[in-house]
């Protein structure tokens, strides 16, 4: 459960994320995507291809709850967060990339979550009450561009405040999910004893898994391995603190509970899994920097 | 021309060029007594036009990967530059003609304390931050410094060079230094928390906030003036080391005159397409290598302009915000960096629209990559030819006019050159030959070592070691380097030529070329290619000498082709040929 309080509190954390991603983008970066749009459209493909499909195949495989498939098929729907720009930052990936699909896949997310969502939904059977209305998440959607443009304009005024704000956003991402944790989970810790290891493998093999998967597409397309490295972590790490919002501003509260369980457990579960893969990454990029680069003079600054 | 003689010393067959493209021929003698004058005046006229709101920008920026940024004004630098020289003189207690080493890459401190050091009457030794231990300490005891102002990442070296040299006083300076509070902490958090680029220090040190603050106090009694007001034209302004060439690094003397000169000798250059206090300046180069510290930071900073300085242009994409941010007009860059630049979409989609000219020093522009240039920017770019020996600039393309591909263009005014034969004596019109310079911009002599100071200086010319030959109107056009010429059965082939052939192919993203001993033919030719990203693993060795048996002569052919993922360079980007040749060779005699 999750209280009205806590549902606003979100909304605004949301808030602040999406004033993020926007300080994090120039009308630019749009318009060199579509200019030469390949890196871009492979890392589409990853989001809105492989993730739903994988996300309807592991409800199907596992056997899960109505209520659970559900939530599981939003998660997978749901456009990257930008907590993916920062592990790919972190991890020495191609963060421009990053960027780029962050912002393409959120704005065309107000036309495919709804559609993936009422065609996965109807594939998997769900009606009634385990339906989410697909006008109530594009509205949600609609409502988050207002900061997104926001914070591209606080860019373009000042860059201090926008690079500021830029990394606010990416680290609200993680406050959102230790608040998630710390306020549901000593709540619900006799759900999550009884909760059986299929909801388990569902929220942690949804981010894992779509790694994987989307490095080898992206490189079975050809994008060198850098590329690939950053476009895995996007495809794997999704929006999850919108899917929590969307579940609470549109279910009711009887099944509320059952359909955010792997919302956030896939929240909680993906930061450990993205650290262990960034590090990773991180590891591997620098010894290709290094076999490269004798000079390390790129090395000079940090910031 | 009048006459057939244009290698006669007392003529210049340039001069006629300088009428049509706008430059002044006889070069105005410096209207400052030292640098230490030029930078108090400029900046107390700059920050005058900044009071009465004709001047808008600062004098200079700082802008990180992220697009943080800081910035000084021309009162703020004049202000902290006389602190700083208060500190050097009054706290420290140095003595006029002190050497005071600096070791910093491009950041706001940079000009506080270079400029500092220049206000006390001291010496500037310009110290590149990523020298390793010993290179670092032959260069501080062969300047006698006393004095060290580095960037707080580089302190990790120091316990290990302090003892082995005379330098008593270190100050540390923050990379993030006068930046505004909350984006200076994020910076230095990102450097202390992610990054982990700041060493504990050991050593005992004073920052730069601490010096500037003891340094403000005794400006009271002892106006910074007072150091420099007998500063003239033949006082050393700075030892700049140059020559690694040759294994262990020489000191050029540089005094107030050289440098003061050769500002005044770039900007007659560039004037045609400068306008005091209107322009903004990319400063991706380090400052503490002689091409951006006379042409961005002396130059420019006379012309009102405003610098945004970059600390790091590697990779090249932590350029984006800054050209994104400002309205940069005027760039400086190297070959490495241009080519870097051609192959980022954000830069070719959105050129800097602000732009009026370019000018690329430091080694030979590549012909493909000035003719994208041009294309991509609709500006001009202007090679020019310069050593660290000649403050740097000798020649210049001039920037009116069709730009002539592949020449370094013609002296600059006050500027005499010739090019000497094997003999010594002048070669014959259109004939390779040793450039050998003379003007006010060439240096004092190497610091303490007169045998090297003899091979090179005589007469007041210089020996540049770089073989050119000139047009008949005066256009000098670099063959190479002396040193590099590879000799394939009593042939010269020109590394150069080879690589502006091979850099032709558009699978091409870099090259290099040396020379490798050869049982057969004494010497053979040898192409280090990198290809461009998008064709890695499509470009073949036998393409490249398709295209290369297509375009040379039989003999300049490489004989063989390695391919690599990159190729080691300087710290301003400089491909060296030299660290090629040592891994050559390394590898032949493995073989054996």
């Amino acid at each position: 459960m999750i209280t009205e309080f806590e549902t606003r509190l979100l909304g605004i954390m949301m808030m602040v994320i999406m004033l993020g991603m926007g300080a994090s983008l120039t009308w630019r970066d749009f318009l060199i995507a579509f200019r030469k749009p390949k890196g871009v459209l492979v890392g589409m493909l990853c989001q809105f291809g492989i993730m739903p499909l994988l996300g309807f195949a592991l409800a199907m495989a596992l056997d899960l709850s109505p209520g659970l498939t559900v939530g599981l098929i939003l998660m997978a729907c749901m456009p990257g967060g930008t907590t993916s720009n920062i592990f790919s930052y972190f991890s020495k990936g191609v963060l421009a990339l990053s960027i780029l699909m962050t912002t393409v896949c959120t704005l065309t997310a107000l036309v495919m979550v709804p559609l993936l969502l009422e065609f996965y939904s109807s594939m998997a059977g769900l009606s009634g009450e385990f339906k989410i209305p697909a006008a109530n998440v594009a509205q949600v959607l609609v409502v988050l561009l207002v900061p997104t443009v926001l914070g591209m304009l606080l860019r373009k005024l000042n860059p201090n405040i926008g690079a500021t704000i830029e990394l606010l956003g990416g680290f609200m991402g993680i406050v959102v999910i230790v608040f998630l944790v710390a306020t549901w989970v000593p709540r619900n810790h006799q759900l999550l004893a009884e909760t059986p290891w299929q909801v388990y493998f569902a929220a942690i093999g949804l981010g894992l898994i779509g790694m994987a998967l989307g490095y080898a597409l992206a490189r079975l397309l050809r994008q060198d391995n850098n590329r690939s490295r950053t476009i895995a972590l996007e495809t794997g790490i999704q929006n999850g603190p919108l899917a929590v919002l969307i579940v609470t501003l549109s279910i009711a509260t009887t099944i509320q509970q059952e359909v955010l369980l792997i919302p956030v457990l896939y929240s909680l579960f993906i930061v450990l899994s993205s650290s262990v893969v960034t590090v990773f990454f991180r590891r591997i990029a620098t010894r290709e920097a290094l076999t490269r680069d004798r000079m390390k003079a790129g090395a000079l600054v940090g910031g | 021309m009048k006459n057939e003689t244009p290698f006669d010393p007392s003529h210049r067959p340039w001069f006629a060029t300088y009428a049509s493209a706008g430059i002044v021929a006889d070069l105005p003698a410096p209207q400052h007594a030292s640098l230490a004058e030029l930078v108090q005046e400029r900046c107390a006229h700059f920050a005058a036009e900044q009071a009465a709101k004709r001047l808008k920008h600062p004098a200079f920026s700082c802008v990180m990967p992220n697009g943080m940024n800081g910035r000084l004004s021309f009162a703020q630098v004049n202000e902290q530059s006389d602190a700083f020289a208060g500190y050097l003189r009054q706290t420290l207690g140095l003595k006029t003609g002190d050497r005071v080493a600096v070791q910093m890459p491009n950041c706001l401190a940079y000009p506080v304390v270079a400029f500092g050091v220049l206000k006390a009457g001291c010496v500037l030794v310009n110290t590149n931050p990523l020298y390793t231990e010993s290179e670092m300490a032959h260069q501080f005891n062969d300047s006698g410094a006393t004095a060290l102002v580095v960037l707080d990442m580089f302190a990790d070296k120091l316990p290990g060079v302090l003892q082995r040299t005379g330098v008593k006083q270190v100050v540390l300076a923050r990379v993030n230094e006068f930046f505004p509070a909350i984006p200076g902490a994020i910076v230095r958090g990102v450097q202390k928390v992610w990054s982990r680029v700041l060493p504990p220090v050991t050593v005992p040190h004073v920052r730069l906030g601490q010096a500037l603050a003891q340094g403000r106090v005794t400006l009271a009694a002892t106006p910074a003036k007072t150091y420099w007001k007998d500063i003239h034209h033949d006082h050393l302004a700075a030892l700049q080391y140059t020559g690694g060439t040759t294994g262990v690094s020489k000191g050029a003397m540089l005094s107030h005159g050289n440098l003061l000169n050769n500002v005044n000798q770039m900007l007659a250059m560039g004037a045609t397409h400068m306008e005091v206090g209107r322009e903004c300046v990319l400063t991706a180069l380090p400052l503490y290598h002689i091409f951006a510290f006379t042409t961005n930071l002396l130059g420019f900073l006379s012309m009102g302009a405003h610098n945004v300085l970059v600390p790091s242009p590697r990779p090249v994409q932590n350029l984006q915000r800054a050209v994104e941010n400002f309205p940069i007009t005027w760039m400086t860059g190297v070959n490495t960096l241009f080519n870097g630049l051609l192959n980022e979409e954000w830069f070719t989609a959105y050129p800097p629209k602000h732009l009026k000219a370019s000018i690329a020093g430091g080694t030979a522009l590549h012909s493909a990559v000035a003719q994208r240039w041009t294309e991509v920017t609709r500006t001009p770019i202007a090679e020019g030819y310069g050593l660290t020996e000649t403050s740097p600039v000798v020649s210049f393309n001039p920037l009116r006019g069709t730009p002539r591909l592949g020449s370094i263009g013609i002296p600059a005014p006050g500027t005499e050159v010739r090019l000497l034969g094997g003999d010594g004596l002048p070669v014959a019109p259109g004939e390779p030959g040793e450039i050998c310079v003379r003007g006010p911009q060439v240096m004092q002599g190497y610091w303490n070592n007169p045998t090297e100071t003899a091979n090179v200086l005589n007469d007041g010319w210089l020996a540049t070691g770089d073989v050119a030959v000139m047009e008949v109107d005066g256009f000098l056009r670099i063959v190479d380097r002396k040193k590099d010429l590879v000799l394939v059965s009593g042939f010269n082939v020109y590394p150069n030529e080879v690589e502006d052939t091979i850099a032709q192919l558009e699978m091409v993203l870099e090259v290099a070329v040396i020379g490798v001993n050869d049982a057969k033919t004494g010497e053979a030719v040898r192409a280090y290619v990198v290809p461009h990203p998008d064709h890695v693993g499509k470009l073949t060795a036998e393409q490249v000498l398709a295209h290369c048996r297509q375009q040379l002569t039989a003999y300049k052919v490489p004989r063989s082709v390695v391919m690599r993922d990159e190729l080691p360079k300087s710290p301003i980007g400089k491909v060296l040929r030299k660290e090629l040749k040592a891994e050559a060779q390394a590898q032949a005699s493995k073989a054996r």
